[in-house]
């Protein structure tokens, strides 16, 4: 399910736009979608979800204009959605929350319902838990119950915002593969300020910055855009300047071993290392202008 | 819509602080009738002895029905469910019909139990089997208009008033809107628009008798054109009034619901 953006803006009341002119394509399988916080990931998303009308601009989904009542609902039948802050009701079950969520998408046959409900509950590991008041669940938890509900009617588009945050490593693991599995004829896109999570799951991203895009390409084109610009400094004095410090371990002898992006060595004695991602990204970040200082 | 239905009422009627708000309520009424109840039950005039029951009921515990409802609409943005609801196929007008009866629903639940409790107890004392029959009526042209008025106010006006001061608010209006005489203050007591359902409970049911009016023009009273003569034509008229005004209001939430959120 194609996804097609055109000079799509959305300037909230008052405020700077949070969308300013996006043009992004997004083909079928698994598609990453990176940026710092208040770049508009969120706002894209809630937009290709139906939740917000933008200020301008085309937004198309296999074909339908989700800026209209019915393209919206055509979309919201193909549609599973997990935003950001999800809430659930504290007086439901974890089976109850998913059953309403499940009629509310059109899973009209009991039998049918039940058992998806079952199968999902299961695939998030709930099943013990099912039936007690979401009310003392974990955040964890709650965010388990966040994916299965986007999971509920088999969806064609799958739209998660931060999926992983509040899971534990093994939990994070274990989404991030059944995102894979889900992705194939599906189009699954992945908004997250965990970079990790994008290179274990996509070959395709877009980065975004003040509500435009300043990259779209391979994982791949993004961690080259790092090489011979990764370097490690160990050093017992003050952090090196002049680039963006990654890691800090404690190196073998005394002091620390930094991992630095900076477009020279920070140091003679720097040693060039293989970029990765978030090397990429932060790369990425470094060769764009530094926001504008309004006057005074 | 009857999913919507189907899980506020779950939701509402699990509501511990609801049930525990209306026993108090419920247990000081009886202590303060207890004086007057045996005479009552032994009244051998069944439809004004329920009808002065459903009056009582409908005077009293509208008020906490009102307060338990108005959080239902804005709790979905509050607790983040809403992104969620709102990203389903299901039409916001349907999801908003089967929230606002599944929650008024449930939250009647006590009234009901009141109102054909004691209508049942009449019955086998009084030994007027006919009081229940009368109870039905009276639940559904009295007490149901009121409830599904007061409903859509308190679910839609805590859109834009926060919902702790709208308590505060209604609270304040549901005594001087149906409990003040209006030659004493200007109010909409007696009125076509008055929930408590005077025009029924005078021209349908006879209560409560006597000289004493609770519906019709009142002299030197402000207001009076929306009291008109009760008949039975303005007691329909007051009904049908009532639930214009619900669907009126209910019709107006996704617009200021949209204005928050978008």
């Amino acid at each position: 399910m194609r996804i097609e953006i055109a000079r799509l803006t959305k300037t909230y009341k008052g405020k700077v736009p949070a969308l300013d002119g996006l043009d992004l394509t997004v083909p079928t399988g698994m598609f990453g979608l990176l940026g710092a916080n208040g770049a508009g990931k969120t706002t894209l998303m809630r937009i290709l979800a139906g939740l917000l009308r933008p200020t301008g601009g085309e937004v198309r989904i296999g074909g339908h204009d989700v800026t209209t009542g019915s393209g919206r609902q055509a979309v919201q039948r193909v549609l599973g959605y997990l935003p950001q802050d999800l809430g659930v009701y504290p007086d439901l079950s974890a089976r109850e929350f998913l059953d309403y969520i499940g009629l509310l998408k059109g899973i009209d046959d009991r039998a049918t319902r039940r058992r998806r409900v079952g199968e999902l509950l299961e695939v998030v590991a709930l099943t013990a838990d099912a039936d007690r008041r979401l009310r003392g669940y974990s955040g964890g938890m709650r965010r388990r119950v966040g994916i299965a509900q986007a999971l509920l009617a088999d969806p064609r588009l799958l739209i998660v915002d931060e999926p992983t945050a509040g899971l534990d490593p093994e939990e994070r693991i274990r989404f991030r593969t059944l995102l894979s599995q889900l992705a194939g004829e599906r189009t699954v896109l992945l908004s997250t300020h965990i970079v990790d999570d994008i290179a274990q799951t996509c070959r395709e991203l877009a980065v975004l910055a003040k509500g435009r895009l300043v990259f779209r390409g391979t994982v791949d084109d993004l961690t080259r855009r790092a090489e011979g610009r990764v370097w490690s400094v160990v050093t017992a004095g003050p952090a090196p300047v002049g680039g963006t410090v990654v890691s800090a371990l404690p190196a073998e002898g005394g002091g620390l071993r930094y991992r630095v992006v900076a477009q020279s060595p920070p140091t003679p004695d720097a040693e060039p290392l293989a970029p990765t991602l978030e090397d990429g990204y932060l790369a990425l970040a470094q060769g764009r202008p530094a926001p504008a200082v309004p006057a005074r | 819509m009857s999913a919507a239905f189907r899980y506020e009422f779950l939701m509402q009627v699990r509501k511990r602080s609801m049930w525990v708000a209306y026993g108090v309520i419920v247990l000081l009424l009886g202590l303060l009738s207890f004086r007057t109840l045996g005479d009552v039950l032994h009244d051998p005039v069944a439809k004004e002895t329920v009808a002065s029951i459903a009056f009582l009921v409908n005077l009293i515990l509208p008020v906490g029905y009102g307060c338990f409802l108005a959080d239902r609409l804005v709790r979905d943005d509050r607790l983040g469910v809403a992104a969620v609801l709102d990203a389903t196929p299901a039409s916001t007008a349907g999801r908003l019909a089967g929230k606002y009866l599944g929650a008024c629903a449930a939250a009647a639940i006590p009234l009901a139990i009141v109102h054909f409790g004691f209508a049942g107890l009449y019955a086998a004392v009084a030994g007027r089997p006919v009081a229940l029959g009368w109870a039905v009526a009276l639940f559904a042209v009295v007490i149901v208009p009121a409830l599904l008025f007061v409903g859509a106010f308190a679910l839609v006006v805590p859109l834009f008033v926060p919902a702790p001061l709208f308590r505060v608010l209604f609270v304040g209006y549901w005594f001087w809107g149906n409990a003040i005489y209006p030659g004493s203050m200007p109010t909409l007591s007696q009125s076509l628009v008055s929930p408590i359902g005077g025009y029924p409970l005078q021209v349908m049911f006879g209560y409560p008798g006597g000289d004493v009016e609770i519906a019709g023009p009142v002299p030197g009273a402000l207001l009076n054109f929306l009291r008109p003569e009760a008949t039975t034509a303005t007691a329909w008229l007051s009904i049908g009034v009532l639930l214009a005004l619900a669907a009126l209001v209910l019709s107006a939430a996704p617009a200021l619901r949209a204005r928050t959120t978008r």
